[in-house]
């Protein structure tokens, strides 16, 4: 009945489960062989636990969830509360698609040419993330200036309760900025990585990793304009090495007795390798810091 | 026996007592051989109990393989790094040998098929989970080395359960292949409907090798998920013109794939008739009805009075019959 004999079959099973295993095996080696392609270290920020829920119980492995975000203009706080979502950065555009890829030929000018850009579908990018540099700047002094902003609102409308709320957020916004949201900010893209390190050579504050960009318009002073989305990157989710865990299970056992966290609780060496596929070298405890001066618990 | 029996009451053929004994222990005797080397069923009651067993089969199989699933998540956590591997490739090797071993004991074919899809989960986390460890990018070149273990089993233990999980996991590669190739990420290859053509062409043409041969049933399959896999594109992409590859206005691509589909399952009706497969005439003629009856409801839905609608397409699946039975009668029929 058979065409291949048992033995053959059985020795070509077991040779199929061995090459592929060799195949990604070697693969992940090549990637870690040699200096990193980059090395940074990130805390708690960018790093973030896993959320706690049903599926961590089913689930004994640990992987931190790489939190990262886009600079937008504008300051108001609707704009910068959305910006940690949002993935369509300014400096994506048509010139920007077009070096990656997409066809931007027909431009924006015709609700039917930008239509026929945004029926193309997402293509791989490599995307440079900068850690704590001028972007996370910029956002920082954002979130500040709108806390003036409203403080001085709320000085001159005294006794206003909603202006006093706005005031009170906006400061709870700053604290946050400065000592909770992450500082990896996407900042630009393509499509050759030695390009890219070669336009940011700081191994220690840009990291190079795969994504995806998929088309996207953007309506500014009344005009339409060809864009990107960053939609995901290749790997958000970092392994946690067996001996590293045991920082982080500490962790992520302790109930936490307030509502926020007010300072990342750990920093992470974090290694991309020559296949620009990361991984965690080291993870460290940072030591307890007091509350941070705004109220951010009544928030 | 029934046969033989008739055959005397009505003359044709008289045999003595010995001669009625001899061929009756003769058959006793190959029926029994039949049932010792193929596992066949020789009695109506045989062929139920076959078919609650090949029920318990697939649902343990499938449990099992599930479980197999679960009590990697549940426990790998404890284990370093280079344990974790050790356990997923020699889980992946172990199950492989256990299902070879069953393959040549069980002549039945149950046990060795709940081992089988057992191994080919294990092998799916074997990769899947190295791939988490080690921080790889998802990749859909992971679906190549699934599919040629599912179709090793397939052929090896003349298993259609694995037959039809390595043609999945063909399609995935295939479209994804063809999708990457346009510069599009492989995992958003379902946007674009008609990269599963390529793999519905792959399917058919493998349909028509002789290698399936001895393995009964392995064709008709290759030929069900080649239509499926070309149809339901079609299906899609009759409603979706968005969807499509091609740069033409989407009423127009719309209208483009429902002509496809009617003239395509036509065909397939039309072929699975002329070469006596009736899974294919079946295929053609339910998807046929389906590019009708969706043609009909964007027509006269809005309308047409409910009842005479459902009374047009009542209408039409009689006229349907009519022609297949026509089809059926004809004599110029290839009786291959």
């Amino acid at each position: 009945m058979n065409v291949l004999g048992q033995q053959r079959w059985l020795l070509t099973g077991l040779g199929v489960i061995v090459l592929t295993n060799a195949i990604v095996l070697s693969g992940a080696a090549l990637n870690r062989i040699g200096e990193p392609e980059s090395r940074l270290l990130l805390s708690e920020r960018e790093l973030a636990l896993p959320y706690a829920g049903g599926s961590r119980r089913a689930n004994s492995g640990l992987a931190l969830r790489l939190e990262w975000r886009v600079a937008l203009d504008g300051d108001s706080p609707h704009n910068i509360a959305y910006a940690r979502y949002e993935r369509q950065p300014d400096w994506l555009d048509e010139k920007r698609m077009s070096d990656l890829g997409f066809d931007t030929r027909k431009g924006a000018a015709t609700a039917e040419a930008r239509q026929a850009f945004l029926r193309q579908l997402s293509r791989p990018a490599l995307i440079v993330f900068e850690l704590a540099g001028p972007a996370w700047q910029r956002a920082l002094q954002q979130a500040r200036d709108n806390a003036d902003r409203h403080a001085a609102a709320a000085a001159a409308n005294r006794g206003n309760r909603e202006f006093a709320e706005g005031a009170k957020a906006a400061r709870a916004f700053v604290v946050q900025e400065e000592a909770e949201h992450t500082r990896l900010f996407a900042i630009d893209a393509g499509s050759d990585a030695a390009t890219l390190r070669q336009r940011y050579p700081e191994r220690n504050r840009f990291l190079i990793l795969r994504g995806t960009v998929r088309p996207a318009e953007r309506l500014r002073d009344g005009q339409w304009t060809l864009a990107g989305r960053l939609s995901e990157i290749a790997i958000e989710e970092i392994h946690v090495p067996y001996t590293q865990r045991a920082i982080l299970d500490e962790l992520s056992s302790t109930p936490q007795g307030k509502p926020h966290r007010p300072a990342p609780r750990y920093e992470v060496q974090l290694a991309v390798g020559q296949r620009l596929e990361p991984w965690i070298e080291r993870i460290a405890r940072l030591p307890d810091q007091p509350p941070p001066a705004g109220d951010i618990g009544s928030n | 026996m029934n046969l033989l029996a008739r055959l005397q009451n009505e003359g044709v053929l008289t045999l003595d007592s010995s001669q009625q004994q001899a061929i009756a222990a003769h058959h006793t005797s190959l029926l029994a051989s039949y049932v010792r080397d193929f596992a066949i069923d020789p009695t109506r009651r045989a062929r139920r109990l076959s078919l609650g067993m090949r029920v318990a089969s697939l649902l343990g199989a499938l449990a099992l393989a599930a479980s197999v699933f679960f009590l990697f998540y549940q426990f790998w956590g404890y284990f370093p790094e280079v344990a974790q591997v050790s356990i997923l490739i020699t889980a992946a090797l172990a199950t492989c040998g256990l299902t070879n071993w069953l393959q040549q004991r069980d002549t039945t074919g149950y046990f060795s098929k709940l081992a089988a899809l057992v191994a080919f989960t294990c092998f799916v986390l074997n990769l899947a989970m190295i791939g988490s460890l080690l921080n790889v990018a998802p990749t859909d070149k992971a679906l190549l080395p699934w599919a040629a273990l599912a179709l090793l089993f397939a052929y090896s233990g003349d298993q259609r359960l694995l037959l039809v999980t390595g043609i999945l996991c063909l399609i995935g590669f295939v479209a994804a292949r063809v999708g990457t190739w346009g510069g599009i990420y492989w995992l958003h290859v379902g946007e674009r409907p008609e990269n599963f053509f390529p793999a519905a062409a792959l399917l058919l043409a493998l349909a028509a090798v002789g290698w399936h041969q001895p393995y009964p049933g392995f064709a008709a399959t290759y030929r069900v998920f080649g239509l499926l896999t070309a149809f339901v594109p079609m299906l899609v992409l009759g409603h979706w013109g968005y969807g499509s590859y091609l740069d033409l206005p989407p009423d127009l691509i719309e209208g483009g794939y429902q002509v496809l589909g009617f003239i395509t399952s036509g065909l397939a009706v039309y072929f699975g008739v002329r070469r006596d497969w009736p899974e294919t005439v079946n295929t053609g003629t339910t998807f046929f009805i389906i590019f009708l009856y969706t043609k009909f409801f964007d027509w006269w839905w809005e309308v047409m009075p409910k009842y005479l609608f459902f009374l047009v397409l009542g209408l039409i699946a009689l006229l349907v019959l009519l022609v297949l039975k026509r089809l059926r009668r004809s004599p110029g029929q290839a009786t291959r």
